[in-house]
């Protein structure tokens, strides 16, 4: 007969739940974990850069493996300012970036996330895809369960119940059962989540590698800013892999309604921009995908915990979008979590006051402090749309000038400079602009 | 009844691409699948356990991460899963395969004998529909290919009767079991698996039987050594366009004919 009682469920089998997973099963707790993919992974996707350090706290025995789960080590990273027909270049590389091991790669979350989830069976976790659970079951106000979209059994088409003290809720960004649980008050608005489209391009054999002047220990990852967003708050990114690159680009999903814009044809417009179609030239388009990223930050977050509940990862809006955290931040709030389910298991107590050690780990942690520092992160992009929609342009306007002056008197196309700055932006534009940015770095 | 399924681990070719230098497949990356005409005999017996009350053995020949297309036979109520899994079996074709999977079934057969055997009509990668009919010729059992419905008339005869698709239509034919059948795809369809099974099925770990345990295989006749069949090239046909329509009523007979006459010309067979 096969058991329907664990210790712990995990509902998602993305990192922040697999961390959570691993951690309980290696304390030798009776642990499950339910996805509804096919496999660990295959409804995932993010960008593509995963920090070293983070699986390092994992996995410690990472580099031992022959196998990596990873492409390409980044090791010059920085952003491309893309103007309507060019590009202003801040990359950055050093001797330690390039040093072994590297402190952060490129992967595909269908080979990542399927290899934590042989990690987890490997702690002991019992992995079960295709699994999606639709409620959770609360007794006494206390979660004690899920249910699924599966029946009991092959005659008892009541839908089947796992049940277990602990239950974590790592389902990502649609956080359905977070809701349900009480923990978050309400869905997420337009406003506060980025919808990101991504395609995976194979180049021509050796084309990667000549283009973008690589090694094969090497890799490049660069944020796109202005052009790449159509000067509305947002980015690009441009990620190198093994033998092919990562194209996206994504906006807060209320620009796409305002600005009707199509998410496709903003990932095209992208490709065809003349900096990056010779880059692109011949390409194969592998992939095509998108994913909506949780940026409600810390006016957003969610209460962690409840009695016999905890939420870890995109569920409640652990991304850095600035830092391109988001990987490294469901790892460790995985691993919080599942420290306080062990926690609660000795103490044979499940309630939020047990359960609390999570939100007090995470809120003595730098991901707090972050989510806090910044806190007015959205407003001031949705408020401040100079940054996008005027510098980048600016930027490479500027240069441009600067750098064709030959022939000229300087004096003049200095002065030239000065105008199209105090046409484009004004002095007091400019001025308020450094003052907003600096309190808001200041975190006033 | 005891039934014995067959089954192959194939890439999934809706994501298959080949290497334009090489001319051989591209697997890496390329996510793996069940045979989708297998998922359909695992289906059957699926169907037919919870009928009339069955035993299912999946066996599949392949590389270890088979294994996961025998946790997905465990998911439809597969009772023993056994993975034919050595480096010697590698590289073998319709030939060397039927005789490993043969062997097997043989073996497997020694503990209680089969009464039906379910093969897919024909696997996606390699499209040959021989390993089904090289199995039943081994085992010496009446062979059904292409099978779309299957009716058990009477159990404790053990007679069924059997619906194969033809180019001309359809056979209705009654068999006593054993039969070897492979089937097509509307022989049943996949159930949408309980919980209980989904958690069987993620803590199975197959049986594995290599070229020596516990089938002493003769050597020469596995994998690559006991394949006649060599794979000269594997390539993309080129896509035809499609031609132009003239109408004769519109430009004449004579115009027509001179039109075809040049293209004739142009492509150097006139």
């Amino acid at each position: 007969m096969v058991r329907l009682n664990y210790d712990v469920i995990v509902v998602g089998g993305g990192p922040a739940g697999m961390a959570a997973a691993i951690t309980c099963a290696r304390a030798g707790l009776d642990t499950i974990l339910l996805e509804r993919g096919r496999f660990a992974g295959a409804k995932n996707l993010f960008g593509g850069v995963v920090y070293t350090a983070s699986v390092l706290s994992l996995v410690p025995d990472l580099f031992s493996a022959s196998r990596l789960p990873f492409e390409r080590p980044v090791t010059e990273e920085g952003w491309w300012i893309l103007s309507q027909d060019g590009v202003v270049k801040i990359t950055h590389t050093n001797a330690t970036l390039r040093e072994s091991p590297p402190r952060a790669f490129t992967a595909f979350r269908a080979k990542f996330d399927a290899w934590l989830a042989k990690q987890a069976q490997k702690a002991g976790v019992l992995v079960v895809p295709k699994v999606r659970v639709i409620d959770l079951l609360i007794k006494d106000n206390f979660v004690c369960g899920v249910q699924t979209d599966r029946t009991a059994s092959w005659d008892d088409h009541r839908p089947a119940q796992v049940k277990a003290p602990v239950v974590i809720l790592a389902e990502g960004v649609n956080r359905i059962l977070s809701i349900k649980a009480g923990l978050v008050p309400r869905d997420f608005s337009p406003k506060e989540v980025a919808l990101s489209v991504k395609e995976v391009l194979q180049l021509p054999k050796g084309e990667l590698e000549s283009r973008f002047g690589l090694q094969k220990d090497t890799g490049l990852a660069v944020e796109l800013l202005g052009e790449a967003s159509l000067g509305l708050p947002g980015t690009g990114f441009l990620y190198t892999n093994t033998s092919c690159l990562s194209l996206g680009v994504g906006l807060f999903l209320i620009d796409y309604a305002t600005h009707n814009i199509k998410p496709y044809a903003l990932l095209e417009h992208l490709k065809r921009h003349p900096v990056l179609a010779p880059l692109l030239a011949e390409a194969e388009t592998l992939e095509y995908g998108a994913h909506l990223i949780p940026e409600w930050g810390f006016f957003g977050l969610a209460k962690l915990c409840g009695n016999g509940v905890l939420a870890v990862g995109d569920a409640v809006g652990l991304v850095n979008p600035l830092f391109r955290e988001g990987t490294n931040l469901a790892i460790y709030s995985g691993i919080l979590a599942g420290k306080a389910a062990i926690y609660a298991h000795k103490k044979g107590n499940f309630g939020y006051h047990t359960l609390r050690l999570y939100e007090e780990a995470l809120k003595d942690s730098y991901i707090y402090q972050d989510l806090r520092y910044f806190r007015k992160l959205k407003t001031f992009l949705q408020q401040n749309k100079s940054f996008f929609q005027t510098y980048p342009y600016l930027l490479n306007e500027v240069l441009h000038l600067y750098l064709t002056a030959q022939g000229r008197a300087k004096q003049e196309v200095f002065k030239e400079i000065c105008q199209l700055i105090r046409k484009q932006r004004g002095v007091t534009g400019l001025l308020g602009d450094f003052v907003r940015a600096m309190k808001f770095l200041k975190g006033w | 009844m005891n039934i014995l399924v067959s089954i192959k681990q194939v890439p999934d070719t809706t994501n298959i691409r080949i290497n334009p230098e090489t001319g051989t497949l591209v697997r890496e990356g390329v996510p793996s699948i069940v045979n989708p005409y297998d998922v359909h005999a695992l289906a059957l017996a699926s169907l037919l356990k919870r009928l009339y009350g069955a035993h299912i053995t999946v066996i599949t020949m392949g590389p270890p991460q088979a294994e996961e297309a025998l946790k997905e036979a465990v998911e439809f109520g597969a009772d023993r899963v056994i993975l034919l899994s050595d480096r010697k079996f590698a590289g073998a074709d319709t030939l060397a395969t039927s005789y490993t999977l043969a062997e097997a079934i043989k073996y497997l057969a020694q503990e209680a004998p089969f009464d039906l055997f379910l093969f897919g009509k024909q696997a996606i990668d390699g499209d040959t529909a021989q390993v089904g009919p090289g199995v039943a010729r081994r085992l010496g059992v009446p062979l059904i290919t292409y099978a779309v419905k299957l009716e058990i008339i009477d159990q404790e005869k053990k007679e069924v009767i059997v619906h194969r698709k033809t180019a001309s239509g359809v056979e209705v034919l009654k068999v006593t079991l054993p039969v070897l059948i492979t089937c097509d795809k509307e022989i049943a369809d996949p159930p949408f698996s309980p919980l209980p099974e989904l958690i069987k099925a993620a803590q199975t770990k197959p049986e594995i039987f290599n070229a020596q345990r516990p089938i002493p295989y003769k050597r020469e006749k596995l994998g690559l050594k006991g394949s006649p069949t060599r794979v000269h090239r594997v390539y993309t046909p080129q896509l035809k366009s499609a031609g132009d329509i003239l109408f004769v009523s519109e430009i004449g007979v004579s115009e027509a004919v001179e039109k075809i006459i040049a293209v004739l010309k142009d492509r150097g067979i006139l």
